[in-house]
């Protein structure tokens, strides 16, 4: 039964007064002398009042010993232990304090223990999240070094790209430049075609003027032949003039024979006969000049002939040299006129290529661009990557941190003793 | 001063006597005559009369080409024979100062009267009676008749 302190003071407090009262009716009762009988009433009450006392004081003091000891032990730390008071009939406000004690202790036990694994977990939490920063701080690094090895590539990437743009730019000149070349190929394929077609014409003129050339050759062939005809006519008329001559002659000599028979008649005769025969042989002089010059003109003219077949077999073998050349001609031509085609195929090609390797050339652009914005956005990543890093080493440290403050805070903590079985 | 005809034999120039001469004619178709020497191609018809001709060149000894380009009639009181000569060069006065005595040689010497210079060239003066004498004498030589 709960009695209070107070209460237990009055009772006390009853008690004695009660015994004292008592001890004055009863005293008297026992035969003790009147000038005692005070004395021990007094002192029998006295002694009731100090045994009371004494056991309640002794409950009492015992009671706040104990609860000063589970005072100490909590203020060392230790809540293994619950305030365990004596047994009591008549428990008190102590019995209560200890109860509160206990719940305290109670409390504590379980705040400690919360915070202890709490800090157990921070720790470890830290520990965790230390070493995932440092594996994220590695993966930083790893990736930042993989993006550095990106951004160099990039940067090749950009160099090969701008290698790639200027061969191909210039690759775009060559392929003008053949487009040109091959213009001035056609250009000029024409200009054979055309040199080689007035080739062709000049040939045929040519050949027409060598035919009627032949013709007049022939004719004039045909002519000196008539000619020789007719200088052979006039050596018919030479010789018979020649016979003539010597026959006159013959008649003078005859003359100046028979003049010279007559003797001295005849002197006059074969002066004349003289004359004769000198005309004779003037004539027959004159006529053996023409024979001569017969001869001459015959053997020029057989010379103009046989230079004119001669100049007729040339003329042949020029005419046959001028129909390979006109043939020759038109072969050029043909060979011209397709080179024209071929080489405007050429220049449309090239012209086509040209455009495509504009259009590569756009491409190409487009990716230097592509590269380029890819260096830049590398760049950032890797400056992204590089603070990822920085905030990842910081958040390594204030891991660190935490688990430093985790392992105060456990140490902290573990002054606390708590159950056996809690550690 | 006499007159001499001046002719060819081959390459050899001779003279004759133009009293010695009736007529200079061409060389016509002559006749053959046959069993006659090789000295005589044949015959010929002379105004009407049958005249045997002689190759003087042939007879003389010359080689060469038979061309006969005029024939020499001998004058009928001389003896009726034509004689074959390769051509007639001319009639010239012949001064009788200027003939040089003919070599002795051979049947050239039988024929030649004398020598004489004409124009640089040496021309043989024929002697128709030696060349008669020498025909004469070949004919009977070879018992061969000569055509009257």
């Amino acid at each position: 039964m709960r009695v209070e302190i107070t209460y237990k003071f009055v009772a006390g407090f009853i008690i004695v007064v009660g015994s004292v009262v008592f001890l004055n009716l009863l005293v008297p009762s026992l035969g003790i002398p009147e000038e005692m009988q005070q004395f021990v009433a007094v002192a029998c009450a006295i002694l009731v009042g100090l045994v009371l006392g004494w056991f309640f004081s002794r409950a009492f003091t015992a009671n706040i010993r104990h609860l000063r000891e589970a005072a100490e032990r909590l203020s060392h730390g230790d809540l293994s232990e619950p305030v365990r008071l004596p047994r009591s009939s008549f428990p008190d406000e102590t019995a209560d304090l200890a109860a509160s004690l206990n719940l305290v202790v109670a409390s504590l036990r379980e705040l400690v223990g919360t915070i202890r694994a709490s800090a157990v977990r921070a720790a470890e939490s830290a520990h965790g999240l230390s070493a995932t920063s440092e594996e994220m701080t590695a993966s930083t690094q790893e990736m930042a070094n993989t993006v550095e090895q990106i951004s160099r590539g990039a940067e090749t990437q950009a160099e090969m790209v701008e290698k790639s743009s200027r061969l191909i730019r210039e690759m775009a000149v060559s392929i003008d430049l053949i487009a040109a070349s091959a213009k001035k190929l056609s250009a000029s394929a024409s200009d054979t075609a055309r040199t080689a077609q007035r080739g062709g014409t000049i040939a045929r003129n040519s050949m027409a003027k060598m035919k009627q050339v032949l013709g007049d050759v022939e004719r004039n062939g045909e002519q000196i032949v008539s000619f020789g005809t007719q200088v052979q006519k006039i050596g018919k008329i030479v010789e018979v003039i020649t016979g003539i001559a010597q026959k006159t002659n013959l008649l003078a000599l005859n003359a100046t024979i028979e003049a010279a028979r007559a003797g001295e008649y005849g002197r006059g005769f074969a002066v004349v006969a003289e004359e004769i025969r000198k005309l004779a042989d003037s004539s027959s002089d004159s006529a053996g000049e023409i024979s001569r010059l017969i001869e001459s003109i015959r053997e020029e003219s057989q010379k103009v002939q046989s230079s004119m077949q001669e100049s007729i077999r040339e003329m042949d073998s020029e005419r046959a040299a001028l129909d390979t050349t006109s043939s020759a001609f038109e072969e050029i031509i043909q060979t011209a006129v397709a080179t024209q085609t071929k080489a405007t195929s050429i220049a449309e090609l090239s012209q086509k290529q040209a455009e495509g390797a504009k259009g590569m050339v756009a491409a190409i652009d487009e990716i230097s661009r592509v590269v380029t914005d890819n260096a830049a956005a590398t760049q950032e990543v890797s400056a992204a990557t590089e603070e990822q890093s920085a905030s990842m080493e910081e958040m390594a440290r204030s891991a660190q941190d935490l688990s430093a403050l985790a392992e105060q805070l456990l140490e902290a903590v573990r002054r606390f003793r708590l159950a056996p079985e809690q550690g | 001063m006499e007159l001499v005809l001046v002719f060819r034999l081959g390459e050899a120039l001779y003279a004759l006597e133009v009293a010695h001469i009736q007529e200079v004619i061409e060389s016509p178709r002559y006749h053959y005559i046959p069993l006659a020497p090789a000295a005589f191609p044949g015959a010929i018809n002379f105004h009407g009369s049958i005249l045997p001709v002689l190759d003087l060149g042939a007879f003389l000894g010359f080689s060469g080409d038979r061309q006969y380009g005029r024939i020499i009639v001998l004058a009928a009181s001389l003896c009726p024979l034509a004689l074959a000569v390769t051509a007639i060069q001319r009639i010239v006065p012949l001064d009788a100062d200027a003939l040089l005595p003919c070599q002795e040689d051979g049947r050239l010497a039988g024929c030649s009267r004398a020598v004489f210079s004409l124009d640089g060239e040496m021309i043989n003066l024929l002697d128709a009676a030696q060349l008669l004498t020498s025909l004469e004498k070949t004919a009977m030589g070879t018992g061969g008749d000569h055509g009257a």
